[in-house]
This record gives structure tokens, sequence and C-alpha cells, in this order.
């Protein structure tokens, strides 16, 4: 009875707010506005007018057609406004927002979701989940974006939930735990929407997990179906059993594919053309590699899923039998090109392991890769049916006994030759331009080591740049032939996404604080802007009212600076922050 | 002899520092009187030694933080510690820095390694008040294996740990891994050894404390423990004690009277005993 008296309050409300404005005001329009529909949100790269995906559309491509703002005017590029996170909550805000009918929302390191004017960068609204004190986050209190989808505006939290806000006010129209964040489970990654429903990996830090893709109704957030990525495991669909993943004990000994890793905590792509999901897949578990013999599949693997049954497609594994920690949870994005003369539907992925793959996304055939850093230590590159070839003295040690063991030294570093941060893909230039970081550690066996009060054998390890003059390199890579076209060398680590657009630009921000613009064919820096703290977000551009505006989140933090060493002198001084910052070219 | 190293260790750390004694001056004991109240962190799901029952916190652990806050005249607020990768990090969250989302740092951590070289690579906490020797030990099904045999016989019998600890490491790698799919992998060493208990193992490497409690549970259960060492075993034990912030040394030395004086009077080993375990001083009391 309450509710409905509230419910034709707010009509009347309403109609009278209509009368008052002339019922043309943009906010009354979001409250009538059914909101982005599948088919929009697939077309989401072609439409300019608003940003409705993680990826800038569901291949993830991060390439926008416009050319209003481009490579001959961008040098005169200046902040529209800024809006600050606020709270004393800052760290690292990974996130991409999304635009849609004049709303930016944008998602905050603590599991917060913001709604912003578009053209004040006034709050609307915010959403801030009310976390357990007892997590511990193994990498930052970040989060990497929402989804759009009717009147819902969704996104995961750290205490592994999904939640489900009205995209107008804010309220909660579903809360729905995807894991048990107290054994160790956690989520940072942007959802997917596809079919009607939201698709997620899974995240966490503890020992003991299996790696699993899953699907939820958008509506209600019920589970449709589970798949977990390690071989053995049962997946399900509508609660029943659906298969096990792969064969048992086909590349695992014994028991050790029930609690195998291959946490999917990045996230995935989907391509509409071959009705498939691209998920990537972490390191496997324990980080012992001498005690799991095998391939260990399917960690550090892409796997083609079809999204409407939840069973693997292909699979291409980027790292058997990992033993350096190279997860392979790098976005796989989707692009057709000639290769050899023929046309192809391709997919690329810049892995952790620092090689740059393209492989035939319809089957998951192999066409090649390239080393996208300076130096690997672990393999010589790989064979023409896509098989690493492994450098044995490169892989660290079994520990054992009560002495500190050989050093051995490996690059990348195990956060990557690329870490999280997306890559984009220019279908004007051809190029993929790669986020990348040139490192390497100092590993061994740690007999001094403890864990949960017990004696432990454990890794120690120092991470170490490799060169002189940079840690950080934005890499233009031809996907057909795996060459650096250009780079540009940047001393602290690079931990943001990037984008790219027709105008002929590729934008990226620097932990230094800039958010910077460069030419796309030939990576001359084009124009920077300070934003005053660390940028290890993702930009993005879209159109609105005639001119094109560039958007990206300020705030450092994420797993860099949790490490320390030669490393941190790049960036030890910088502040952290908390504000969404909008570009657009001056008027007149 | 305990308060001997810990003033020598606690004084090797504040020359490093740069504080000349007595900087540190006399407030954390003063500061937990005064409150009331005395935060003691301790491991989630670390049976016998802390575990929830019933939505309260119990074991070993939790009894021994109540009696230590009892004896200082306070109150307790028994903090459920999540463990991160190592104890390092359970460090920094659960006693000098606190979570990121706002887990505060607790007075004393119960549980923490009593070791020297980890003393000296952990110095923004004082490591005090051992109060165990742990080990790690092996027990079989009586009927099923001849406990003190050489491992490399037990192939093709279902050998029960704690999925990546040093027994897991240890079965999983012996004779070059012949043993790898015999051992089966449970979340905590307490359900290992109960897998064990109830006739789903035929043996179990666990620690001393994780055998005795289960088997102080099954009586009816027909285990023999192994006498002998087991060869290349790469820990032979270690100490256990607490830990404080660098700068509550105060707090630190008045918990290690405390806890001498339970030792003494035969409280600590009663409090093992509730669980079934044998309290063994640690080597370095």
């Amino acid at each position: 009875m309450k509710g409905r008296f509230q419910r034709s309050m707010a009509g009347m409300a309403a109609i009278t707010l209509a009368l008052a404005l002339g019922g043309t005001s943009a906010p009354l329009q979001a409250q009538t506005d059914a909101g982005p529909t599948e088919a929009q949100l697939m077309n989401d790269a072609k439409s300019t007018g608003d940003v409705l995906t993680y990826g800038m559309g569901p291949r993830a491509q991060r390439f926008s057609p416009l050319t209003q703002i481009n490579a001959g005017n961008v040098a005169k590029l200046v902040p529209a406004f800024a809006a600050s996170l606020g709270d004393e909550k800052q760290r690292g805000q990974e996130a991409q927002p999304l635009v849609y009918d004049g709303t930016i929302y944008v998602t905050g390191s603590y599991s917060r979701l913001f709604a912003f004017d578009a053209r004040t960068g006034e709050e609307k609204w915010k959403y801030a989940a009310r976390l357990p004190d007892g997590i511990m986050p193994c990498c930052d209190v970040v989060n990497r974006g929402a989804a759009i989808y009717g009147d819902k505006i969704i996104f995961a939290t750290l205490d592994a939930r999904l939640v489900a806000l009205n995209r107008n006010t804010g309220k909660v129209i579903w809360n729905k735990q995807i894991a048990d964040y107290q054994a160790g489970y956690s989520a940072t990654a942007a959802p997917l929407i596809v079919h009607g429903m939201v698709i997620t990996g899974n995240s966490g830090g503890e020992f003991g997990i299996v790696g699993a893709v899953e699907a939820r109704d958008v509506n209600t957030g019920e589970l449709i179906w589970h798949r977990p990525v390690v071989e053995g495991n049962m997946g399900t669909l509508h609660g029943k059993d659906n298969g096990i993943t792969g064969t048992l004990n086909a590349t695992w000994e014994g028991d050790l594919w029930k609690t195998g890793g291959g946490a999917t905590w990045l996230g995935g792509t989907y391509d509409p053309d071959t009705n498939l999901l691209y998920f990537g897949t972490g390191n496997p578990a324990p980080w012992n590699s001498h005690l799991r013999k095998g391939d260990n599949l399917y960690t550090a693997s892409t796997l083609a899923i079809d999204p409407d049954t939840g069973v693997i497609k292909w699979h291409y594994q980027s790292t058997p039998h990992d033993g350096w920690d190279f997860d392979g949870v790098n976005e796989f994005i989707p692009f057709d090109a000639t290769i050899n003369g023929k046309p192809m539907k391709l997919g690329a992925k810049a892995d952790r392991n620092g090689y740059f793959f393209v492989l035939d996304r319809t089957n998951g055939k192999f066409i090649s890769a390239n080393k996208f850093v300076m130096k690997t230590t672990w393999a010589e590159g790989y064979t023409k049916d896509g098989k690493p070839i492994v450098i044995d003295a490169g892989r660290p040690g079994a520990p054992q006994g009560t002495e500190k063991g050989t050093t051995v030294f490996s690059s990348p570093s195990f956060l990557g030759g690329k870490n999280w941060m997306p890559m984009a893909y220019s279908q004007s230039t051809g190029l993929f331009y790669v986020p990348s970081n040139d490192w390497g550690m100092d590993i061994w066996n740690e007999p001094i080591s403890y864990k949960k009060g017990a004696a432990y054998l454990g890794a120690g390890f120092t991470i170490k740049p490799i060169a002189e003059d940079h840690i950080g390199a934005l890499r233009a890579i031809d996907p057909k032939t795996g060459k650096i076209v250009w780079e540009y060398k940047n001393k602290a680590p690079l931990w943001g996404g990037v984008l790219t657009t027709a105008g002929n630009l590729v934008f990226t921000g620097t932990p230094e604080g800039y958010l910077k613009a460069f030419d796309a064919k030939t990576g001359k820096e084009l124009w920077k802007f300070q934003t005053g703290s660390g940028v290890v977000g993702s930009p993005i551009t879209w159109e609105q009212d005639g001119e094109q505006y560039v958007a990206v989140m300020s705030g450092w933090g994420g797993a860099v600076p949790l490490w320390g060493g030669e490393v941190a002198k790049s960036f030890k001084d910088i502040n952290q922050g908390g504000s969404l910052w909008v570009f657009k070219m001056p008027k007149g | 002899m305990q308060d001997r190293r810990a003033f020598v260790m606690g004084a090797m750390a504040m020359a490093a520092l740069g504080l000349a004694p007595g900087v540190a001056g006399a407030a954390p004991l003063a500061k937990v009187k005064a409150l009331g109240v005395l935060r003691v962190a301790i491991y989630k799901d670390n049976r016998p030694w802390s575990w929830r029952e019933g939505g309260e916190m119990v074991g070993i652990d939790a009894d021994l933080g109540t009696a230590l806050a009892k004896a200082l005249g306070v109150h307790v607020d028994l903090a459920e510690l999540m463990p991160g990768d190592d104890v390092e990090a359970d460090l920094r969250n659960g006693v000098w820095k606190g979570g990121l989302l706002g887990f505060q740092p607790a007075d004393v951590m119960l549980h923490v390694p009593f070791d020297r070289d980890f003393a000296a690579k952990n110095d923004q906490v004082a490591i005090v008040a051992p109060y165990y020797r742990e080990s790690f030990q092996f027990a079989c099904v009586k009927s099923q294996l001849d406990c003190n045999a050489p491992p490399l016989q037990y192939r093709g019998r279902k050998l029960a740990v704690e999925t990546d600890s040093i027994p897991d490491f240890y079965l999983m790698g012996a004779g070059g891994g012949v043993l790898a799919r015999d051992v089966a992998h449970f979340q905590t060493g307490y359900d290992a050894v109960t897998a064990l208990a109830t006739g789903k193992a035929d043996g179990a490497l666990a620690s001393r404390a994780q055998i005795e409690t289960v088997l102080a549970q099954h009586q009816e259960a027909a285990i023999a423990k192994r006498t002998l060492p087991l060869p290349g075993l790469s820990s032979p034990g270690w100490d256990i004690g607490m830990a404080v912030k660098e700068n509550s040394r105060n707090l630190g030395d008045a918990i290690e009277e405390h806890l001498n004086a339970m030792a003494a009077s035969g409280q600590l080993k009663a409090i093992f005993a509730r669980y079934g375990v044998t309290w063994t001083p640690a080597l370095a009391a």
C-alpha cells in the first residue's frame, strides 16, 4: 500500500516537472527511456553517441570512428570538467567509464559506482558497496568497470558480489553473491552482457580455487551456467550437470585439478560473428611447477565458449606448464585481416609471458606469436604449431632443503609483459596498440618462509628494470607481421588502458599523471595533460551535442605500488587521487 | 632466557631505526589498560588453534588470547584474520598497518613463527612470547601401513595433506614424484587428518597439533604415529610466538610475564589439553 502510494506520488512529481520544463529535459527523458537493448550493446563500436560496453564494443577493440578530434588538432584539446570521487577513499582508479543518455557511469576504488551528468560533471548519484573489513585484497581495491542494460547498471564488488542498480536512481535491483569472499574470492572485472545474460569470470588470491566462467540472468542474477576452466571439473547448465571440462587427468596428476587455479579474473570479450565468448585463464596452482607435471589445461590459456550453453569450443594454451606466474587472462580481441591473401576472422592477445598471439578465432588455430617486450628468458619463441620453445635454465627450480636455492633471472617479471591494462585495435591503421612493460625479476627458493603461521617453502623475488631509460612502453604492433611499428617509452610502468580513433590518434595514461595522445601511424606524442595523480584507467571517446569528448579516470594505484625495490624509484613520489577528467576541443 | 632474547632483538631493531631505548615509551600497555580492551588477531580456519564454531571464535589461540586479556585485567577483542600469501602479509594486515578495507591492527597477533631470521626480516613488529614448539608428523592407519617405513613404500595408498603446504610439497615431490597420484589434497591439515581418522585415507602428514586434536576426537580410530624422522623433510619444526608492533615492546613484555606465569601454573598446559593437544614448550623459551 505504502509502495503504491509512493509510486503514484513519484509519477505526479514527474508530470509536474515535465510541465515546468516543457517536457524535454534530459533527466526526464532518462526516466522514461527503457535503456540500451542487446542490439545497441552489440552495435556499440559503431554508435558514436554513447559508450555502452567495456572495451567500446563487445569485441573490445577500443576503437572509435570519430574524427573531430584528430592528429591535426589534438594539441588544442582542453579539459571540459573534472569530477572527484570524494571520500577519503582513493587508491587505484582502473575503471573505464560508460556514457549513455547524458550520463557518465563510472566505477571507483572500494567497489563504488558513480553517475555524473555528462554535460556538467555534476554527481547524480553514487552507490558505495558495504564491504566487510576482513577482506584482504591481494592487489589493491580496484574496479575496472560496469555493464549497462535496460534500466540496469551492473558491477562486481570486492566481496565477490554482482550488484544491479537502477541506472536512474542508483537503487539496488538485485545483489547476488557470486563466490565466497571468505574463501578468498573477489571480483574486480567489468561484466559482459550477451544474450540477456551477465557473463563474468572469477578471481581469488587464495590457494585452492578453480577458475570458472559463469552466466546469470540479467534481470534476476540467477545462475544459468557455470563452466570451470580446469579439466576434470564438472560444468552446469540450468542446475544440471553439463559435462566435465576437458578430460580428467589428461594433463594433471592425482587430484591437483580440484585446486588447479586458472582464475578468469579479467573477464572476457564476445564476437557476434562467431557467437563465441573469449576468456583468458590464470596461472595454475600450486606455484611450484615441479609438483604438477603436465600442461595443466586449461590454465594460462584463451578459451572460446558457447554463450548459450557454457561449453568450451576451443582452447589455446599460451604458457603450458607455467612456472613463472604467467597468467593467461589477457583480453582476446577479435579482428579481421587478410593473411597470405586470405581474408580471415582472427583474434589477438598480448600475453603476460611477453608474446603477442594471433589465432584463427573460429577454431583457435595458431597463426603467429611474436615477442613484444625487450627480453623473454623463459622461451626462445614459438614453433609453427604454437608450442613455446622453452629454455629449461629459465625455469625457477624446485624448492627443497633448508638452503636458499639458486637465483634465476626471469623476464618478463611476474607482473608481465602486459598486465591487466587493455590494448586497442585500430580499424584505420590495422595496428594493435599494446601497453607493455620491460622488466624482469630475480627469483629464488626461500626456506625461511611461513604461511598461516606454519613453516612453508616459498619463493623470494625482486622485480627490477632491464633498461636504463624506461619500464613502460606503448607499442604499435602489426598483427600480420608481428613487427613493432613504433614505440613510446615511459619511465614508470604503464598500467592504464588504450584508446584509438579514426582521427589517427592513440590515447593512454601514465603513472606520472598524464593522459597522452599519439599519432597512430608514427607514435609521435601530440598532446598531454597532467591530471594530478597517476592514470591507470582506460580512456573513452564519444560525441555529444555535436562535439567529441574524451574521458579518463585519474588515481594512482593497482598492483604496481605494492612492489618495492628498484622499480619503485620510478613512482614512489606519485600522489593518490580519484577523479574523472573530461576533455573536448575549445569552441571558436 | 626468552626475556633476554627479546630484549636483545628489540635493542637491535631500535638501533636499526635510530631510536634510543626509552623513546618507544610506555604508551601501548597503558593504552590497552585505559581502553580496557586487548585486540588479539588470530587466524581464520586454523583448527585447533582458532576457528569459528556457532558464531564464536574458539581454539587454543582464542583461549590463550582471552586468558592473556584477563591477566592484563582487560576485555578481549578476538579479531579473525584472513591469512594472506605469507606471514609477512599477515603481520602487515594484522599488526602494524591494518587491512585495506578497514581491518584495525590488533594489539597482539598470535601464532607467529618465532624465528630469528624471520624476525630480522620483519622489523615493523617485535616477535615475542614463544609458547609452543610445532613440527610436522606422519600418522597412518595401523592395519594399512607400516608408519615407520620409507615413504616411497606408500605407493598406491591414499595420503592426505593440506593443499600448498610443506607436507604437500614433500609427498608430491618424494622420489621425483612417484607418490603424486596418491596424494589427496584438503583445505586444512585438520581436514586431512580427519580423513585419516574416518577411514578416507591411509596416511596423513600434518602438524602435530592437528594430528593430536583429531585423534582425541576419534579415539576409536586405530592410528599409529611415525617415530622415525621423515628422510629429507625440510622442516625440523618451529617455535610459535606472538607479534606486537615494534613500538609496543612494553605490552610484549607484560604479555611474556603473564605467559610465563601461565606456563608455571599449568594454565597453559590445560588450555592445550582442552583441545587434545600436548603442550610442548618452545625451544627458545
